[in-house]
């Protein structure tokens, strides 16, 4: 009897599984796996979901949060792609496009964007194209939906004090580094400064972005580690700010506190790093002092001028069974379904409508109308330094004191010559490149 | 007649049935990720491609790499830094608690507090007090006088810094193994030792010491393997920096298996830490007879 009643009921259950299926299935019922990695997003994430799913009932979409802390978003995806098993829809990082799109881990979106008339009526087509570049692909392969870009970050007050103008997209280097040397003090005359009138490291965001500034770039043609004329006068410009001109503190003076605390806790007047600064330094300043943003003078050699910056994409899977809800899904998540107050500030959006709405310019918190900065950034040149293996030579994470970045803070620190730290990075660098690109 | 009945449900397989749960989660979770680490690491694989096996490529990459006898030349410097920092303070603190005065339960719990705390959470505190200039330690010592080395920046110190603090949040887990050792030798043995008029100095090192041997055994066992696993703090106060001044072989698995993508590589450094840390463990197990052996 017993027996039975156990068959009875397993067979019960198979018979509603199925019937559960085959109903989703009559209905057209679809869903979509998105992957993303900004727990920050969570929020925004569900009402993206909720407004989609709003306007498309047979559309179900599961959004997985996976921090890259530690590498686990990178670590799990490439688990899942082994598995061939990839999210329909995952964010993906600049640093891995060129890998995947090798392996055809990236799904072609070109038949999609020739059969949307109006994509690039509603997205910039230069950030697409932009995309391309950096995957070393002749199709689109990624739908960008947060351009990340390198600024000059400046505390107002500081040069109020110190009654000078505050940095604009004309100056120099020169008239950098003079307002530097008149922005670092000695507040209480006891032969230490308190205030630096700059701060920067060996970290990409920093040093890398002053040599994009000059136009110079450190990869040649042949994919190896060579920087050129204009690079090492932008890395000889970098370094001097701390061992010639002494307007920003040696690196290892400055590891009691994180790296973006310094600016905020008021230690020096300008930092150069990514726009997702503008957030994070929203909640930490507050009101404590007024601050803006502005554009990486151009270096003495640039002949134009170019932005480092990169951006963050959603790829659509390979092998997802729904290309179309998929594509539709991802351009709503991408820009469509957003509004201007859900786009992370300093982050640009590729969706058109957004940055060219008045509430992109938030005038409600600093730094107030110099986000259109953001907004110009739109019609920039951006350039990158991303190639394969991209995290070991530049020292990037948990790697952050090797590499590149480690060659440059040793120089910084003292540690080094100029020559000899290059050389090493150098050997190094190449070493890691010859592997990747034999 | 009545126990064949009590026990009618025993057969032959019961006992192969009630561990088979046990041995699944051996093979799953440890003898067959073992043996597949073993394989990858002859192999070149960065996840998201099939791996490719590449011979004792990785193995000639590894031996020949100078940073590689960089790393190594760490990890047996912390390791020995750590092992004998952290049976000294161990034992020193176990004597200072096996005293039955009021509030020493206190005490033992708050030198076994760092035991139990986030690695992590450890060295960002240490970060804050060991830093240069904003540092508290700097501070303090800048108020009589003392200008503080760069503690974690000067490649020659980072390294000892960063043993010191895993022996500092360490010695409370020796504390209590040598505690549980000293325990356990008879208060007789003591006593006698008192009446035949040994000083408190002899009755230390020919009386307690010896006794403690198989303790100290086992302490010294587990501190070399602490030791080898040396990974979060590295992460959270130099990341292998400044140079690879305290860049480990534990650590150089994690940056090339996670960072760097270059997981058959990672499982070669891994084989080559296991092969370290197994022969030490032979070499002390083998050592063992001659001086682990408690006082008759």
């Amino acid at each position: 009897m017993k027996k039975l009643l156990t068959i009875a009921l397993v067979a019960l259950i198979a018979v509603s599984a199925f019937a559960q299926g085959a109903s989703e299935a009559s209905k057209g019922q679809v869903t979509l796996e998105w992957w993303t990695w900004d727990a920050t997003m969570a929020d925004t994430n569900n009402a993206i979901i909720a407004a989609y799913e709003a306007t498309h009932p047979n559309v179900k979409i599961n959004n997985t949060i996976i921090p890259t802390d530690g590498g686990a978003y990178a670590t799990q995806l490439a688990i899942m792609a082994q598995q061939k098993n990839l999210p329909d829809v995952f964010t993906i990082s600049s640093g891995n496009l060129e890998d995947w799109a090798e392996i055809g881990y990236l799904r072609n979106l070109d038949e999609l964007i020739a059969k949307d008339k109006t994509i690039f009526d509603q997205f910039y087509k230069g950030m697409f194209d932009a995309v391309k570049d950096v995957a070393k692909t002749d199709y689109y392969c990624a739908i960008p939906f947060a351009y990340v870009s390198c600024d000059l970050f400046y505390n107002k007050d500081m040069f109020d004090a110190a009654g000078i103008a505050y940095p604009n997209e004309n100056w120099t280097w020169d008239d950098f580094v003079k307002a530097a040397k008149a922005l670092t003090i000695d507040k209480n005359g006891d032969g230490e400064i308190d205030q630096w009138g700059y701060y920067g490291y060996g970290r990409y965001a920093e040093a890398q972005a002053w040599v994009i500034a000059n136009n110079g770039t450190l990869i040649n043609d042949k994919m190896r580690f060579e920087p050129d004329k204009n690079a090492l006068e932008a890395l000889h410009f970098f370094t001097d700010l701390v061992l010639k001109d002494k307007v920003a503190p040696m690196p290892k003076d400055m590891t009691a506190m994180k790296y973006n605390n310094i600016f905020p806790n008021g230690l020096c007047a300008m930092f150069v790093d990514g726009g997702w600064q503008v957030n994070d330094f929203r909640s930490k300043i507050g009101d404590k002092f007024r601050w803006g943003v502005t554009r990486i003078p151009n270096g003495p050699s640039a002949k134009e001028t170019w932005t480092f910056g990169w951006p963050d994409s959603y790829v659509l899977s390979p092998t997802t069974a729904h290309p179309d809800e998929a594509w539709d899904f991802v351009k709503f998540a991408a820009g469509g379904g957003l509004s201007a107050d859900q786009v992370m500030g300093g982050k640009l959006s590729a969706y058109k409508a957004i940055v060219e709405s008045p509430e992109f310019i938030d005038m409600t918190q600093q730094p107030y109308g110099d986000m259109e900065l953001f907004r110009e950034h739109a019609n920039d040149k951006f350039m990158t330094t991303y190639t394969k293996s991209w995290s070991e030579w530049t020292g990037y994470g948990a790697a952050e004191n090797m590499g590149f970045a480690g060659a440059v803070d040793s120089i910084l620190n003292g540690e080094d010559s100029f020559d000899g730290a290059m050389k090493k990075a150098t050997d190094g660098i190449n070493k890691i490149l010859s592997r990747v690109y034999p | 007649m009545a126990e064949k009945q009590k026990f009618k449900w025993h057969s032959w397989a019961t006992p192969y049935i009630l561990i088979f749960p046990t041995l699944i989660g051996l093979f799953v979770f440890r003898l067959i990720p073992i043996v597949s680490s073993f394989v990858l690491s002859f192999s070149n694989w960065n996840l998201i491609k099939d791996p490719v096996f590449n011979g004792l490529e990785n193995y000639k990459e590894l031996f020949s790499d100078p940073d590689f006898w960089v790393i190594l030349g760490n990890t047996l410097k912390i390791t020995v830094g750590y092992v004998v920092g952290g049976m000294v303070f161990g034992l020193l603190l176990a004597l200072l608690v096996n005293n039955k005065i009021r509030g020493m339960n206190f005490f033992r719990a708050a030198i076994y507090m760092p035991v139990i705390t986030s690695s992590v959470a450890v060295g960002i505190v240490w970060l804050r007090i060991l830093g240069p200039k904003y540092g508290i330690l700097d501070y303090l010592l800048k108020m009589v006088g003392i200008t503080a080395p760069y503690w974690l920046q000067d490649p020659k110190i980072a390294l000892w810094t960063v043993t010191f603090v895993q022996v500092w949040k360490m010695s409370g887990y020796y504390m209590i193994l040598f505690l549980a050792g000293l325990q356990s030798i008879s208060t007789d043995v003591i006593e006698a030792s008192v009446v035949d008029g040994a000083s408190p100095r002899q009755r230390l090192f020919r009386v307690i010491i010896p006794m403690l041997s198989p303790t100290t055994f086992f302490v010294f066992t587990v501190a070399i393997m602490d030791a080898f696993k040396n990974f979060e703090l590295i992460y959270a106060m130099t990341k292998g920096g400044p140079q690879n001044a305290t860049n480990t072989l534990v650590y150089s698995v994690y940056v090339n298996a996670f960072s760097y993508f270059r997981v058959g590589y990672a499982e070669t450094i891994a084989w080559v830490l296991m092969a370290v840390v197994g022969s030490l463990t032979l070499v002390n197990f083998y050592v063992k007879k001659y001086w682990a052996q408690p006082l008759e």
